[in-house]
């Protein structure tokens, strides 16, 4: 649009300034010849055909008989008016091809008839135009090519920042969805549209978190507050019981049956919220996980066994690790628990452990039905049980303490396909001795 | 039985002052550290019972304090669950037992039972006697009526156990945390099973049964009568 406009102004202003200077050759040329005589015109002709400085002027004067008496032009049919000549027709001996670059040009030209039956023809060709032009589009072609490089590499570089600066978030949220509600979006601290989107993420992280922890600190208090008169309750029962003929209490040693499991899932609601203030890492020490394994094996495989399953330790050299014992026995006797629970008989239960290159790994595989891949994550939650195994004992909260004690010491929990039959890992990070982190080989 | 009972909580401390008054026991009540302290030292007590978290002095301060002076009445501590480390703590202090609130009145029960029974010094004698049954701690056999009868090292523990308390009652909870250490309750029928499995053994061959179910509290070695 500029170019265009450009453009017209220019080559319109250049073709004016032309025409009117070879107006005013005319004007001199015929005033000459009006005011003294053809010789004189003829003398100008003469002095003006030597000037070789561009523009190039070109001037024929012919007679009434159309013989040339003057000017650097073939002679030609009189036209009057302005006419435009082709290169082709300056220099017809020459076949358009002349040797000075600068004749190269089409000219422009006004022609009038004389007095006397002659012909007076001015004419300026139109090299300025011409340069002109090439100028412009030279200029407006860079112009362009540069303008649209800038724009390109400027939209790059903005375009690279902006999507890490999205990555970034991306990475926040997948950790958070990973159960991390702690991890928070950098922001820069500029003012930037990015930098309110960060802090807006951030202020309501803040918030989720903080409702979270409301709600977990409510069924932490339930559960507290509510184990004193539960277990006032179940004293009375048994004073009761202890008073009835034995045979008639049914409904009592039923009640109590209930009474206990309620209080077994406050326990291990305040157990989990117990571990989960990581309080317990203060009295971490070396541990030996293949003793560990061993000892639990051996105390659930005749409980297994009366089930008809195949309960069996497997391990491999493991290094220690720095832990809670307590904890670690409770963590490998739930994760037993599991397939006894929810698996039929003939299934092969294998405790296990191996020694991988960055982690110590402490496996349970069951031959069992195993977990659909998309239940799998959610079964690590608080209270959440499977379609399956709604009618089975247990509170659903028994991985929920996996976890709580997976996480306390820094382990992963991952279940996966057994092929058949469902293998919960519980990956322990490789340490260096007295338990400070590994570090980098040098 | 005369026992101290150091409890700052009211509930607490009726439910467990009524429980074994019933039983026929003399029950001494403190409700601060302080008053809890006096008593304490000034002795004549069986067994204490004692909360960890009192005001004025802590419990595990009187238990230290109570053993620096050379009483070595036997303590039970009471904890709550949120403690952490409690167990250790206690034990550590120089307390013989812990039970974290709330309990179960039989479980509360069996186990000052047990620590009022429970030879001061750790009883390292090579061989336990109940009724017929005899173990030998250093061969690592056991004979009943003579008769030789194999135990697999778990099963040998757990008898062990129950002969150590002989003619005591024994919780499930008891049984975990000694036999097996631990300090977790299972879902799964461990204790039961294991126990079915040594009755097998020692029982079931013989006219009189050694190991008897204490309906609501656990279980029980020795000749019934």
């Amino acid at each position: 649009m500029l170019f265009a406009i450009v453009y017209w102004i220019t080559l319109g202003a250049l073709d004016r300034q032309r025409s009117d200077s070879v107006q005013r050759e005319m004007q001199v040329l015929s005033d000459l010849y009006r005011e003294r005589d053809a010789d004189s015109v003829v003398r100008a002709i003469q002095l003006r055909v030597v000037d070789l400085r561009p523009p190039r002027r070109y001037y024929l004067l012919q007679d009434a008989s159309g013989v040339r008496i003057a000017g650097n032009l073939p002679p030609m049919k009189p036209a009057e008016g302005e006419v435009e000549l082709p290169v082709s027709s300056l220099f017809p001996d020459r076949v358009g091809k002349p040797d000075d670059p600068l004749d190269a040009y089409p000219v422009a030209a006004l022609g009038i008839r004389l007095e006397n039956g002659g012909f007076l023809l001015v004419g300026e060709n139109q090299y300025r135009t011409i340069k002109a032009r090439e100028a412009i589009i030279r200029a407006f072609s860079w112009g362009i090519m540069i303008t649209v490089l800038l724009a390109a590499g400027g939209g790059m570089v903005l375009g690279v920042g902006f999507l890490r600066r999205i990555e970034e978030i991306n990475r926040t949220t997948r950790s958070i969805m990973g159960g991390d509600l702690s991890q928070r979006v950098p922001a820069r601290g500029g003012g930037t549209e990015m930098d309110q989107l960060a802090l807006n993420l951030n202020a309501m992280l803040d918030r989720i978190q903080m409702l979270m922890e409301s709600v977990k600190r409510v069924s932490d208090d339930i559960a507290h507050d509510l184990r004193t008169p539960l277990s006032r309750l179940r004293h009375q029962l048994e004073s009761a019981r202890s008073k009835m003929v034995p045979g008639e209490d049914a409904v009592i040693e039923q009640s109590i049956a209930e009474l206990d499991s309620i209080l077994a899932t406050f326990s291990a609601l305040l157990r989990i919220a117990q571990i989960e203030t990581g309080a317990r890492k203060a009295a971490f020490s070396c541990v030996d996980l293949a003793q560990i394994v061993t000892t639990v094996t051996e105390a659930y495989a005749p409980v297994a066994e009366d089930r008809g399953q195949r309960l069996e330790a497997m391990i491999v050299h493991a290094s220690p690790i720095h832990g809670d014992r307590e904890l670690l026995m409770q963590l490998v006797a739930n994760l037993i628990e599991n397939p006894i629970h929810h698996c039929p008989a003939g299934v092969t239960i294998t405790a296990g452990l191996r020694q991988d290159e960055d982690a110590t790994v402490l496996y349970v595989a069951d031959t069992g039905p195993g977990i659909p891949a998309p239940e799998r994550d959610k079964v690590l939650r608080r209270f959440y049980r499977l379609e399956a195994s709604r009618t089975t004992p247990g509170n659903g909260l028994g991985l929920s303490i996996v976890k709580a004690i997976a996480d306390l010491h820094g382990a992963s929990v991952q279940l996966s396909d057994n092929q058949p039959g469902l293998q919960v890992a519980i990956r322990f990070p490789a340490v260096a001795e007295r338990g400070a982190p590994r570090k980098p080989a040098t | 039985m005369k026992i101290l009972l150091i409890e700052d909580d009211t509930q607490t401390s009726d439910y467990v002052a009524n429980g074994m008054r019933e039983r026929g026991h003399v029950v001494d009540h403190a409700a601060n550290g302080r008053d809890g302290l006096f008593r304490a030292t000034g002795g004549g007590f069986d067994i204490m019972i004692i909360d960890r978290m009192l005001p004025a002095v802590d419990g595990l301060t009187i238990v230290k304090t109570m053993r620096g002076a050379g009483i070595k009445t036997p303590v039970l501590l009471l904890t709550t669950l949120g403690g952490i480390n409690d167990r250790v703590d206690g034990l550590e202090a120089g307390a013989d037992d812990y039970l974290t609130k709330p309990f179960a009145f039989a479980e509360l029960l069996a186990r000052i039972n047990a620590l009022s029974r429970r030879p001061p010094i750790v009883d390292d004698s090579t061989v336990l006697r109940a009724g017929d049954l005899e173990m030998n701690r250093l061969k690592r056999t056991v004979t009943r009526g003579g008769k030789r009868i194999e135990l697999q090292p778990q099963e040998f523990k757990l008898l062990e156990y129950l002969m150590h308390n002989a003619g005591q009652v024994v919780t499930r909870t008891m049984l975990l945390e000694n036999v097996w250490d631990f300090h977790f309750d299972p879902r799964t029928s461990v204790v039961e099973t294991h126990i079915s499995r040594l009755r097998a053994k020692i029982d079931r061959d013989f006219d009189e049964e050694m190991i008897h179910t204490v309906r609501g509290s656990g279980y029980t070695l020795g000749i019934a009568g």
